[in-house]
């Protein structure tokens, strides 16, 4: 069942693919646009891979079949979570550059695109979701909606999304709607919507020019029960009598020959008609080739009350974003997908907060020890890291300034075992893969009040403890008269000693792996000199010592007076900013 | 025009503050964190002091004094800088014919006065 439902998948995503590509990308910089088409043709390729792969079918209908044993349970429940990953990473994607692109300068047509690729984008989450929905999937049922819709209102949606796919051909779209088809009628709404972005999505294709038109009429009518008749008729290339026999088995041929045909055989029939068997109607289809086809095909549904439609206005008032609440809002990303990166990166800064993206512990709790973060966003799944190790490093770590910030983690899969780990280990929130610009948003702002109660309560607990460590302590009134009083001089050379810190702690990591003490050595040879200026005395014989150790040959003790200078250092950091800026203000 | 200095230097933080307040003390600095750029500029252009770390990546202060003594038989003022503690170095340092030294961490003050001394000599 889960996977008739993944090929269901296939529909909308050709949908979406010549949404994608019919996209004039000319606002975009040539790295968003590039991003944008090869994420979604990374997209179509694993999902293909999954649903094609020749008996993958055959290997799922058996196991239906066969009363599921626990062990195929958890091979199916596998598979699923595979395909969810693949799937769900590039379309967060997809989504969110179409977020960020709608809040850049469009003009009204691509303006009109974005949301077309919005809605089809949607459409698939919503279909994914639903393939997805582990709870469902291991209940063997699946569900078709039955609630109250405006058929109008939808038909206008799925028209306008056709136009923009046509927008630069000469082909008239018409849409002729009977008067006694019913306005609200009771049924389930996406798959309608999925059977015609099918259908008139295949005439989009092979239309050249001429026109498509859809048209609605009621073929019977018993009391509250109509029988809608739908019809897509188009003067595209026609389909040849020989092929008129196989174009609803159009996955089996494809089985044999992959991908390929797929693209041109009109694979999304086999799927609408799929949908409409189930939903107990009927299609049938007539085409001359060179002259065009048409569709046909009707549907059951009730007669809807138009008081339990869903208030528009409520879903509105929602999407209200209260991005201002976030501004200022320091947040550590570990994420080592580039894509994504610069994905979150892009809406993080636009609600003004301040963004580092890392993949690596170390820099990491770096960062969190030298910076004010708020926030952690930790992706799960990274492919060299693993995000559960990185969070329980985050968690045990010795300073409280690093241990207590939020974690919020995010995947494109979650199971309940990854559900109890993350409670184990003390991640704070969850965010699934795709999620919306308000999912995010929202997640963020109620783990940041969080982190304001944690901290009230650790700044009360930790004062009276804090007692200046000698390895922490600076003094720039020197270096401050050697640069003759000029502050911008000293932030100069603050920088550029931070920086050489950080060098020097990458150093060593290296250098620590090999065993190459000369290398360290030298290292802590050349940061000495830094120490001295900014009179950290502390610190300076530390690293003396390491030195010495190094030329020692003591690996133990260099390890050892590594580790305190990581403990350290970060604090001495701390006091160096501050120092700066009470010298800044006089 | 302003006596020129050549600093060669690889530790960028000490090379920046001195470099500052070279340049306010009415010096033209030229400032390079390796040995070979420095030994291509002496190749083109001979300043009127040299300031120089002992230890450089590729060519080391010692190499470079035995560079400018014996293949450019230059005379041009020679100042070290020293870590504390390489007291051999120093000294081999003056016998191949440094004029003076200072030792890290380097007083900018104390340094412009040394190189006053050498080049007004």
């Amino acid at each position: 069942m889960s996977i008739s439902k993944t090929k269901d998948l296939l529909g909308q995503l050709s949908q979406l693919e010549s949404t994608v590509s019919a996209f004039s990308f000319e606002e975009l910089n040539a790295d968003q646009a590039n991003e944008l088409k090869s994420s979604f043709n990374s997209f179509r390729t694993s999902l293909e891979k999954h649903i094609y792969t020749p008996n993958m079918d055959e290997i799922v209908a058996n196991k239906m079949e066969v009363t599921a044993t626990n062990q195929q349970d958890i091979s199916e429940k596998q598979f699923i979570t595979q395909v969810s990953h693949e799937i769900r990473t590039p379309l967060n994607s997809i989504i969110g550059f179409a977020n960020l692109l709608k809040e850049e300068k469009l003009t009204k047509g691509q303006h009109k695109k974005v949301d077309a690729i919005q809605f089809a984008s949607n459409t698939l989450l919503k279909l994914i979701n639903e393939v997805l929905d582990y709870a469902k999937i291991s209940s063997g049922n699946s569900k078709f909606e039955s609630v109250d819709f405006n058929l109008h209102s939808l038909l206008k949606d799925v028209m306008f999304l056709c136009e923009t796919l046509v927008l630069d051909r000469k082909i008239e779209l018409l849409i002729e709607i009977d008067e006694n088809v019913p306005k609200i009628i009771t049924g389930d709404p996406s798959k309608l919507s999925q059977i015609l972005l099918n259908l008139l999505g295949n005439s989009v294709k092979f239309v050249e020019r001429g026109f498509i038109k859809l048209e609605v009429f009621t073929k019977q009518r018993n009391d509250n029960a109509f029988l809608l008749e739908f019809s897509v008729a188009d003067t595209g290339i026609g389909i040849p009598k020989e092929k008129m026999d196989t174009i609803f088995n159009g996955y089996i041929q494809a089985a044999d020959d992959t991908c390929k045909k797929y693209g041109g055989t009109g694979l999304g029939l086999t799927i609408t008609k799929e949908i409409i068997n189930k939903l107990k109607g009927n299609i049938e289809i007539d085409s001359t080739v060179s002259k065009g086809t048409t569709v046909r095909f009707r549907l059951p549904y009730l007669q809807g009350n138009i008081a339990t439609l869903p208030n528009k206005s409520i879903k509105k008032a929602k999407h209200n974003f209260k991005t201002e609440l976030l501004a200022g809002t320091e947040i550590l990303v570990f994420e080592d997908n580039k894509m994504n990166e610069c994905l979150i990166v892009e809406q993080l800064t636009k609600w003004g907060c301040t963004v580092h993206v890392d993949t690596d512990l170390d820099k990491g709790l770096y960062v969190l020890s030298t910076k004010k973060i708020d926030l952690i966003l930790m992706d799960l799944k990274m492919p060299g890291q693993n995000g559960f190790e990185v969070s329980r490093a985050i968690r045990s770590h010795k300073n409280a300034k690093v241990n207590s910030v939020p974690i919020i983690a995010f995947s494109a899969d979650f199971t309940q075992q990854d559900s109890e780990k993350c409670k184990e280990i003390g991640i704070n929130d969850f965010l699934l893969k795709p999620y919306t610009l308000e999912d995010l948003q929202t997640t963020l702002l109620k783990n940041k009040e969080n982190k304001i109660e944690q901290t009230e309560f650790l700044s009360i607990l930790q004062k009276p403890m804090i007692e200046p460590k000698e390895t922490t302590v600076v003094d720039l009134n020197l270096l401050l008269k050697d640069c003759f009083g000029e502050i911008d001089m000293l932030s100069q050379l603050v920088k550029l000693f931070k920086i050489n810190a950080i060098e020097f702690i990458g150093n060593v990591k290296i250098h620590l792996k090999s065993g190459n003490l000369k290398e360290i050595g030298l290292s802590a040879h050349k940061l000495k000199a830094g120490f001295a200026m900014i009179k950290a005395e502390g610190m300076r014989k530390l690293i003396v010592e390491l030195e010495h150790s190094c030329k020692a040959n003591e690996l133990e003790k260099v390890k050892e007076l590594y580790e305190v200078f990581l403990n350290d250092y970060p604090l001495l950091e701390d006091n160096l900013s501050k120092e700066l800026e009470i010298m800044k203000k006089k | 025009m302003g006596k020129r200095v050549l600093l060669a230097d690889d530790d960028q933080l000490l090379a920046s503050l001195l470099n500052f307040r070279l340049k306010k003390g009415g010096y033209e600095v030229h400032h390079s964190a390796n040995g070979k750029e420095v030994k291509e500029y002496l190749k083109n252009e001979m300043p009127d002091i040299i300031v120089s770390d002992i230890m450089m990546p590729y060519f080391s202060g010692i190499e470079l004094i035995d560079y400018v003594r014996n293949d450019l038989k230059s005379k041009t003022p020679i100042i070290i800088i020293s870590s504390a503690g390489n007291e051999q170095n120093v000294l081999t340092a003056f016998e191949l014919g440094a004029n003076d030294f200072v030792t890290k961490p380097v007083s900018p003050t104390e340094l412009l006065v040394r190189i006053q001394r050498e080049i007004y000599k």
